[in-house]
């Protein structure tokens, strides 16, 4: 009887903690964007992104933000080659929403539909996996957006009369905590 | 002598100044234009039944300008609007409405905003912002970013934009220096030595004087690209215009020794005194240009 009472507790937890509405604001964070040209390749990064997740009825939605100048790739003439290319002067910010069922946060592995509005545009990708770590109160999420130019309607910057590769997988890192 | 070397050289070099002028003002030639976009979409229910009637406002997060437009029977709405970031609020009899925190309509071309809105008791902002049951969904606002770091400056990406298109012609004519130059060093084989020839060195000479009329074009794209304010040089860009401090007085004295030599050849004598310095100098040229192009192609 006991043990059955303690497996109800078990299975009945999940949903009695995410029923609560609960906040999560976004502390250290590395995005960076992988460009390949025949040549050479290059990676920009930004630690500059800002984010707040919002948990309510069982259902998380979650905005994270970035300037698009934060983003370093160690060479100041790409950078500013990557903010005329990305219309990031006019565009400045870049910004992810994803909306998922707050028990998702549970699994190790996160699928979710984030929504990027970037460079005038916006693009959606459907289940994109995430890594999942809990470091005490706080949850470390990692994974690769595989996000290309052409959705942003970017038309690829050249290296020599070279196109780079349409492909620009963003990396995440983000480590949250509860607010 | 000095008349007649430099009224030789000033004539090999007529079309030269030509070529310079015009590399002087063709940078100034880029021009620009003013752009408008269009905010787009469709509204529909749960079901995917278009709404209409239902009302669309979209505020400037720029001017804090707000512009309204109502959806079609086929639940279709439409804005044209200045290039920036925008708020955007639903609203629809009937149903909950609905606010997206930030839009981007981009300078030319369309940005597609569809929603889809829930039935609702009450279809007043009160539903959404201030409900007391559910929290408003975060907004930009709740990240603290500066107001000046996240509106779009038009005029900034203006300036972006002739800064890349100036040096992407830039980076193209570089390359067609580099066959220019690399055809006059070659050439100059026939230009000097013990195999020398009088139409050898003329179209040596016709070569290189090609060659410093691309270069000056070349470079006078990248000197008058627009600067960007508070930008630091960084990385191997900072070696590319370093190499510049060599490569370009090289440009200029390469010429002007060539033609010393040239007129010191057809004169029958032996090039002597700084002449002789023609072909040091413009090896040292071209191996600074060179590295200079490779700087920017491989990482350091």
């Amino acid at each position: 009887m006991n043990q059955r009472i303690l497996a109800a507790f078990w299975l009945l937890a999940p949903a009695m903690l995410f029923g609560a509405d609960s906040q999560w604001v976004l502390g250290q964070s590395t995005l960076s964007y992988h460009v390949s040209h025949p040549l050479h390749e290059s990676v920009g990064v930004s630690h500059q992104a800002r984010g707040k997740g919002v948990c309510h009825a069982g259902q998380c939605d979650f905005l994270i933000a970035a300037p698009v100048k934060s983003f370093d790739s160690g060479d100041s003439n790409r950078d500013l080659h990557m903010l005329q290319v990305t219309r990031g002067a006019q565009f400045p910010m870049v910004t992810v929403r994803v909306v998922l069922p707050e028990m998702e946060l549970t699994s190790a592995t996160i699928h979710c539909d984030p929504e990027i509005q970037f460079a005038g545009q916006t693009a959606r990708y459907k289940q994109v996996p995430f890594q999942r770590e809990v470091h005490g109160s706080e949850i470390r999420i990692t994974g690769t957006i595989p996000a290309t130019l052409s959705d942003f309607k970017i038309d690829p910057p050249s290296l020599l009369a070279v196109p780079v590769k349409n492909d620009i997988p963003v990396r995440v890192d983000m480590t949250w905590r509860p607010q | 002598m000095f008349r007649n070397t430099f009224g030789n050289w000033f004539g090999s070099v007529r079309g030269l100044v030509v070529v310079c002028l015009f590399a002087t003002l063709a940078p100034f030639l880029v021009a620009q234009t003013a752009e408008t976009g269009t905010l787009m979409g469709k509204v529909v229910d749960a079901s995917g039944a278009a709404v209409a009637n239902a009302k669309v406002t979209a505020v400037s997060a720029d001017t804090g300008q707000a512009q309204t437009a109502t959806t079609g029977a086929d639940g279709v709405y439409r804005f044209t609007l200045p290039p920036g970031n925008y708020r955007v609020k639903f609203e629809a009899a009937g149903f909950v409405s609905v606010e997206i925190p930030s839009t981007t309509v981009p300078a030319s071309g369309a940005a597609v905003l569809d929603r889809r809105l829930e039935v609702g008791a009450q279809s007043n902002e009160q539903t959404t912002a201030k409900s007391p049951e559910k929290p408003a969904e975060p907004s930009m606002n709740d990240l603290g970013f500066p107001s000046d770091q996240t509106a779009g400056n038009a005029a900034e990406q203006a300036r972006l934009d002739k800064r890349s298109h100036m040096l992407k012609i830039h980076q193209r004519l570089g390359l067609i220096t580099a066959g220019a130059l690399v055809a006059t060093l070659v050439l100059s084989n026939g230009a000097a030595g013990k195999n020398s020839t009088a139409s050898g060195r003329e179209l040596h000479a016709a070569v290189g004087g090609l060659t410093a009329g691309l270069y000056m074009t070349t470079a006078s794209f990248a000197i008058f690209a627009p600067k960007v304010p508070g930008t630091k040089t960084r990385g191997s860009i900072r070696l590319h215009k370093a190499l510049a401090y060599i490569h370009g007085p090289g440009m200029i004295l390469t010429p002007i020794l060539g033609a010393l030599a040239y007129d010191e050849r057809n004169r029958g004598e032996k090039v002597h005194g700084i002449a002789s310095a023609h072909g040091a100098v413009g090896t040292v040229t071209g191996i600074a240009y060179g590295a200079a192009m490779l700087s920017v192609v491989f990482k350091f």
